[in-house]
């Protein structure tokens, strides 16, 4: 484990600048710059030549006169070039639901989460992103705030910091990227409510394998521990996490595709050394575009949990999700979810929670979206719940979304 | 158990270490359009292999680059795309890709955006209250066939820089392309003489640079600001709109619903019309040329 930690910090560092004969290396590069520039130039007086000769010659379009407009690359560049992207996205929640405890969220009109965004190149090898969240009745949280080191040796990228893992297929995501108001059961159980976001480091790396496919794997270490509420690895912050993710996609036509990912998570639900907790995890989803903005998309993620010793031994938990965009501005879909819980009384009636989720999603505009969601939750405990959530997702300034 | 993951790990990773390309491999080209790539294509011909990301039917401002366009874009020797705001997602694709000299403003990023004179750049401060897109000016300037001269003379500039061996037969494709190009553009400027000072309404604002290449207008627009869906309000003044001013043309892209500006045309008594926006959005157009003689013939003939 500790070679693995020094290994990814090695890479980390080895960088062009960082190698021993950098003086001589340096002069070089820059003789080659240099030597490339005047290349360069002599290429742009030969070809702006050629192109007045030919000016010359049809005599049918004017010269290009120094334009008054400013070219657009120019106003971005002067204008992006110090200041980081910044977006900010309010999720505003009404939750209706059964029980009767007063529990944070329920029963109310909520600001659930302002996320503020922040993300900029720091060099030209490297970006910062960086993700705040507040929200009425909790205390603002660290979501996010991770260094992406490109171009590694072997074409690897490594994140450095506090991020989402690449587990499965939605923890990765933000909430306002869900298709859904609240995250599978499966996340929120093992996970936390929030999703899963460590302090750690890892690694990607597309594999250039001779296959019609497109394989992406990454590895990472992370601190341990899980979000608030995550039952997988609670309490041990100081044994490592390790997980490993191997995504496998396939275009099968312009407008149909199949992704599949394997996971695989290993850490500890205590203070000693050993990880004894290990999960594995398989993520598809198949989508089909009818047109660019009408689509079906089937989603399915499961973990299984084997849990060593413990009462609860091997456990598993899932959900699986239909999303249908009708219209460009609609959309409908159904989850459903089951979750084996950990450390489940004996008392209590069943193993699992179960959960059955059906939405419509109406997208105001790119930047504005309204969501109704009603769920049906069978809990372990015997008792169920109803909730009626209506949603409202607002996004200004900078609003990209990372390629999951 | 985790010695043997690390061992797994490092086996890969040599395996892939790195991929030497031959000297007579063509270069790796990845266009944000089928019309880029189309364009890359006249000047590159066999030199180069061109893949497009957004597909051609598709409305190129929302698109979601899927994993095999990242990889794509990994392997590429040259990114083109149209710089502006025509491709939001374009830093998302190149960051997971991962290469920086692809990234923008990189040496192998290929801005075609470059050397085009501007319409519509906004002279005042914007926000999203004037709508999601065109914040920096129109991004549609591939509609004027004239822009395609300075276009593909970047791919040219770009072709050679990547691969100097052939820098000699870009620059004859390259000329050969402008000779065609100008013959052409004096047959559609014939061809849509009568079009002159007339106006059309257009579902989104994507003809600006195409009309204004014909001398004729296009002011108002189905969407009541660029990116947002038509309100029944607009609608209406909209069809008051056409029957004040004589307008009775529509023009889209086959790629919005159609729905609205039917039902306007239907009442406003004029007709919808399809323009293309991408090469190959309709069978026979996957040619540049092809590409522009469907438009200016259905223009033509539409006002005829
Ligand atoms: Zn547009």
């Amino acid at each position: 484990m500790r070679i693995f930690v020094s290994l990814c910090f090695c890479l980390l560092f080895v960088s062009r600048a960082a190698w021993g004969q950098e003086s001589a290396a340096l002069l070089e590069s820059q003789v080659k710059e240099l030597r490339q520039v005047v290349m360069e130039l002599k290429g742009v007086v030969e070809k702006q030549q050629a192109e007045i000769e030919l000016l010359k010659r049809t005599e049918k379009v004017r010269l290009p006169e120094p334009s008054p407009r400013p070219s657009a690359p120019a106003v971005v560049s002067t204008l992006g070039r110090w200041n980081p992207d910044i977006g900010v996205l309010a999720d505003t929640v009404l939750k209706l639901d059964s029980p009767r405890e007063d529990a944070e969220g329920a029963d109310r009109l909520s600001v659930r989460e302002v996320e503020i965004v922040f993300g900029s190149p720091v060099d030209p090898y490297s970006r910062l992103d960086a993700v705040l969240d507040f929200s009425d009745f909790e205390e603002a949280a660290l979501d996010e705030a991770y260094l992406t080191r490109f171009e590694l040796p072997f074409d690897m990228t490594a994140r450095v910091g506090r991020f989402r893992p690449k587990i499965g297929k939605i923890n990765a995501y933000h909430r306002d990227s869900l298709e859904t108001v609240d995250e599978p059961l499966v996340i929120d159980r093992y996970f936390g409510h929030e999703g899963y976001s460590r302090s750690g480091v890892d690694l990607k790396k597309l594999l250039e394998v001779p296959s019609p496919m497109t394989h992406e794997l990454v590895f990472g270490v992370l601190e341990g521990g899980v979000g608030e509420g995550g039952t997988a690895f609670p309490g041990a912050r100081r044994r490592p996490t390790f997980y490993s993710h191997l995504k496998n996609y396939v275009d099968f036509s312009e407008v149909t595709n199949l992704e599949v990912g394997l996971t695989h998570l290993a850490g500890s639900k205590d203070a000693d050394r050993r990880l004894e907790v290990q999960m594995l995890g398989l993520d598809a989803v198949w989508m089909h575009h009818f047109t660019s903005r009408h689509r079906l998309k089937l989603q399915g993620e499961a973990f299984y949990m084997n849990r060593e010793e413990s009462v609860d031994g091997t456990l598993w938990g899932g959900y699986g999700l239909v999303d249908f965009r009708l219209h460009p501005l609609w959309a409908m879909g159904f989850r459903f979810d089951l979750v084996e819980l950990v450390d489940n009384p004996v008392t209590n009636p069943h193993k699992a929670d179960t959960g059955y989720t059906g939405y419509l999603t109406f997208y105001q505009t790119e930047f504005a979206r309204w969501r109704a969601q009603f769920s049906h939750f069978d809990l372990a405990t015997g008792k169920d719940d109803n909730q009626v959530l209506l949603q409202g997702t607002f996004a200004i300034g900078e609003h990209k979304h990372k390629l999951q | 158990m985790k010695r043997g993951t690390l061992v797994f790990f490092c086996f890969l990773l040599g395996l892939n270490g790195g991929v030497v390309y031959a000297g007579e491999a063509p270069l790796k080209v990845v266009a944000t359009t089928t019309t880029f790539a189309d364009l890359v294509k006249k000047v590159g011909r066999e030199r180069v292999s061109v893949a497009a990301v957004a597909p051609a039917r598709w409305n190129v401002h929302f698109v979601e680059p899927k994993p095999s366009d990242v990889r794509n874009a990994a392997g590429a020797d040259l990114f083109v795309h149209a710089g502006l705001d025509l491709e939001l997602w374009v830093d998302p694709l190149l960051e997971a890709a991962g290469k920086t000299e692809l990234f923008r403003g990189g040496p192998r990023n290929v801005d075609l955006s470059r050397g085009i004179e501007l319409l519509k750049v906004p002279t005042m401060p914007v926000s999203r209250a004037q709508g999601d897109i065109h914040l920096y000016g129109n991004p549609h300037y591939v509609m004027n066939p004239e822009n395609a001269g300075i276009m593909a003379k970047t791919i040219e500039g770009k072709l050679a820089e990547a691969d100097p061996a052939h820098a000699e037969s870009y620059a004859r494709n390259l000329k050969e392309f402008l000779e065609e190009l100008d013959k052409r553009v004096g047959h559609w400027k014939r061809l849509c003489g009568h079009c002159r000072d007339r106006e059309v309404i257009s579902y989104h604002d994507d003809v600006e640079y195409f009309v204004r290449f014909l001398g004729m207008r296009a002011e108002q627009f189905v969407e009541p600001k660029p990116g947002i869906p038509p309100t029944p309000r607009h609608l209406e003044f909209l069809q008051g709109y056409m029957k004040e001013k004589a307008v009775k043309v529509i023009v889209m892209p086959t790629y919005y619903p159609r729905e609205a500006a039917a039902a306007l045309a239907a009442r406003a008594g004029g007709k919808v019309l399809t323009l293309c926006q991408n090469a190959g959005e309709i069978r026979g157009t996957e040619d540049f040329f092809s590409f522009f003689e469907y438009n200016f013939h259905q223009i033509s003939e539409a006002l005829k």
